[in-house]
């Protein structure tokens, strides 16, 4: 058919997009971003049992510039949150956010004068992920997932983010 | 210092510049001498333990002050607990301090305890101590994990979770949860352990013992490890006292202050202890001090599963035990099918005290309390004002984080920028519990 | 225990006729007026046989004018129900003093009105009260004189309200950040001096 049967072998053919997209989502590289008990969770993914290095993230980035994938591991308080989106701005483009557990996604149980509630007041947010804190696995499911959304992506979406 | 001018405009003098030529090193030093630099550090940085924001004041690489900023994870867990029943106190006050969330609940629980006028079934209080020991090896497992990792011991960090992970297997295996357990309830735990408790626990304090050895062969003759503690961040007993420090800062100064034998609670003064203390006050006189306290840990828990009494794990009083019974099932712990079926089919009266008890649970006789516990890091006290209704009227914490980061700026002037990240690593604040 | 207190009382109250000594649930209340407090604090470090090397904790209590902020529940398990004490518009201020030498240790309780809040600072006596007063100045707007830097802990320093006031709404608060716009930092002000 075409091209294809032309080519010698060892040769893909795909598009440049679903080529990008694909290594982007295999080296996504988180910015060291901890803020409570979440982020203790999310070091217990980068050790040795649930070794996040498996799907290329092992590298936590400390200066947002470096980083493309913000975790927001746990509450976000009213004292935080400008210094949150400022760090957003920081990192370079095309970037995506997880919320990681209940109290930055909604504020969870702290419905209360201190908390945002919810970190998509702030900053857009790719992907949800519940518990509290979420297990170790909960977090890769959830990161896996974003991978898949990642790599379905066109270049438009992650222009107008 | 010669006199420079610009090449390319030589009618006026570079004065800003400073141009150095071998012997007139000194008159540079005296120029920049008065330049004092400020520097911000955190609140988002690797090495601040969470989100600090220090502010420092740098002659050179000199630290002058260190001007800690918290409460970027204030939480408002004091207010929201006085909108809540007591039982409900312990699930928002096991979020505060992340990493020792069984001494938050035990502390909490002692305190509505005593203004109840109760005391905990001797089982429960085992299993109390039990879970706080290993709680105390868990948490200074991640010390030093991240104080690793702070320091460039990245090695450290993944031995650290390593066997982090097997103490929160046991803790799951037990409250169903690795973190935030809300297991100490007032009035006794939550529920009954398992029966492969103690063998667990066992095979949990052998592992533990040999990888604890592990360690310090890592770290006790390293020279980096050493070269970046000895020395760092020294502070003596009266000023401890002064700054309110309290826990292995203050055992590592040389006190041997420990509210375990103080002021015994949970049945600490049944078991046979030492209160491991350090006379150099430096930050690896702290290292010491926690790996010891760790094995000390463990002794205290091989005594307490040697004598684990029998009986209940609730106080019998069932105007305040919670009154659903929990088991584990297939899938996970839930309520306990027996319970269900006497409380659905057979008891009109238990099914009143069970909605009542877990609608608006139960009051409390007006009063304060003060109850502090020997945590991790030092007195975690809840001073609690009751006004005999159901819910707390002010529970006020008396974080150790937050009272012994107050020392950062007496441990760190006149050291080096370097230093700072070290003497903040061995303070072990955890923001969740400074900011609450 | 009891009987350490009950001396520990006397020698208290021995020393401040003014002041008040409660035993309730094993702890020692004592009872003091703003006037005296700081003397109280200074000579409970000093003293030979109170010696409290340790400020232990300090922190706040609101006790609001009239009854209608608290809400009572009528109580289920059968406790005598609970005459409210204090509601006199005050906040009452906790002490927790720590002997090291003795091992023990009480409360030194302090009631200011609530719409003139005014103590002396303990940070002279001890630096750990530093923290522990701004804690209080924030969450209930207490002034501590002398205090040399008497801001915002844990809230922004923009902020208006002491929250952990009984009549501060828990929750309410407007959620101040948009979207998709850059808010600066309210964190503007200069460096603050730490007691050393």
């Amino acid at each position: 058919m075409g091209l294809e049967e032309k080519l010698p072998s060892g040769i893909l053919l795909t598009n440049l997009e679903k080529m990008v997209n694909y290594s982007r989502s295999m080296s996504l590289w988180p910015a060291t971003f901890g803020l409570a008990c979440c982020a203790i969770e999310m070091m217990a993914t980068g050790g040795p049992r649930h070794d996040i290095a498996r799907f290329g993230m092992e590298v936590f980035r400390a200066s947002p510039r470096q980083a493309d994938l913000m975790i927001v591991a746990g509450r976000v308080s009213n004292k935080m949150a400008p210094i949150l989106r400022r760090i957003y701005d920081q990192m370079s483009d095309p970037k995506w956010v997880l919320s990681m557990g209940v109290c930055a996604t909604s504020g969870g149980m702290f419905n209360n004068y201190a908390l945002v509630q919810g970190v998509d007041h702030i900053v857009p947010v790719d992907m949800y992920v519940p518990g509290c804190p979420p297990r170790p696995e909960m977090l890769l499911d959830g990161i896996l997932k974003l991978h898949e959304k990642i790599r379905n992506e066109t270049f438009a979406e992650q222009g107008s983010k | 210092m010669v006199e420079q001018r610009s090449p390319d405009r030589p009618d006026t003098l570079v004065d800003d510049d400073l141009f150095v030529e071998g012997a007139d090193w000194e008159s540079v030093v005296d120029a920049v001498g008065d330049d004092i630099l400020t520097v911000n550090m955190g609140p988002q940085h690797p090495s601040t333990h969470g989100v600090l924001r220090l502010v420092l004041q740098l002659d050179g690489e000199v630290v002058q002050q260190v001007d800690p900023v918290i409460g970027y994870l204030h939480t408002g867990i004091e207010k929201s607990a006085e909108y809540r029943t007591w039982v409900q106190g312990t699930t928002f006050f096991t979020r505060m301090d992340y990493l020792s969330p069984f001494f938050n609940e035990c502390a909490f629980s002692l305190g509505v305890e005593r203004l109840l006028g109760i005391e905990a079934p001797a089982r429960a209080q085992a299993i109390r101590v039990i879970l706080m020991e290993f709680n105390r090896i868990a948490s200074h497992l991640v010390w030093v994990a991240t104080g690793g990792m702070e320091l460039g011991a990245v090695s450290v960090m993944t031995y650290g979770f390593r066997e982090r992970e097997h103490i929160l297997d046991l803790f799951e295996s037990q409250t169903g949860l690795r973190m935030n357990h809300a297991y100490i309830r007032p009035g006794g735990v939550a529920m009954d352990v398992t029966d492969d408790f103690e063998e667990r626990c066992l095979a949990l304090c052998d592992l533990l013992t040999e990888k604890l050895g592990e360690y310090e062969d890592l770290l006790l003759e390293n020279p980096i490890w050493n070269g970046r503690l000895r020395g760092v961040g020294v502070i003596t007993v009266e000023d401890c006292l002064r700054f309110g420090v309290t826990g292995p800062l203050l055992r590592a100064a040389g006190s041997d202050w420990d509210l375990r034998k103080a002021q015994p609670y949970c049945g600490y003064e049944q078991y046979d202890f030492d209160v491991p203390t350090d006379d150099a006050g430096d930050s690896f006189s702290r290292f010491l001090v926690r790996m010891e306290e760790m094995r000390q840990s463990m002794r205290i828990i091989r005594q307490a599963l040697e004598r684990l009494p029998d009986g209940p794990i609730m106080v019998d009083d069932k105007r305040i035990a919670w009154p659903s019974q929990q088991s584990l099932g297939a899938d996970g712990i839930g309520n306990d099918p027996a319970y269900i079926q006497h409380i659905m089919g057979e008891s009109m009266e238990a099914l009143i005290n069970h909605f009542k008890l877990v609608t608006q649970g139960f009051t409390v006789p007006a009063g304060q309390v003060y109850q502090p516990v020997e945590s991790p890091r030092g007195e975690l006290g809840y001073a609690i004002t009751s006004i005999g209704t159901n819910r707390p009227y002010r529970v006020h914490v008396r974080e150790p984080s937050f009272v012994n980061l107050q020392a950062t700026n007496h441990m760190c002037a006149g050291q080096l920028v370097a230093d700072v990240v070290a003497v903040v690593a061995s303070i072990d604040p955890v923001m969740g519990g400074v900011d609450r | 225990m009891g009987a350490d207190l009950e001396a520990l009382r006397a020698v208290i109250v021995d020393a401040f006729p003014s002041s008040r000594g409660e035993i309730a649930f094993g702890e020692l209340t004592i009872h003091a007026t703003p006037e005296i407090v700081h003397d109280l604090l200074a000579w409970a470090r000093d003293d030979e046989r109170v010696r409290c090397e340790l400020l232990a904790d300090l922190s706040g209590v609101h006790w609001p004018a009239g009854d209608n902020e608290i809400e009572r529940q009528p109580a289920t398990t059968g406790w005598p129900a609970y005459r409210l004490e204090r509601d006199r518009g005050v906040i009452e201020v906790n002490y927790i003093l720590r002997s090291l030498t003795h091992n023990h240790a009480f409360r030194v309780s302090v009631a200011v009105p609530d719409d003139a809040p005014r103590l002396p600072t303990a940070t002279d006596l001890w630096l750990t009260a530093n923290f522990h007063e701004r804690e209080v100045y924030d969450f209930f707007g207490v002034e501590f004189t002398g205090h040399p830097n008497l801001t915002r802990i844990l809230m922004p320093d923009d902020w208006v309200g002491h929250p952990h006031r009984k009549d501060y709404p828990l929750g309410g608060v407007d959620i101040p950040y948009d979207n998709d716009k850059f808010i600066p930092s309210p964190d503007t002000r200069g460096l603050r001096q730490v007691v050393d």
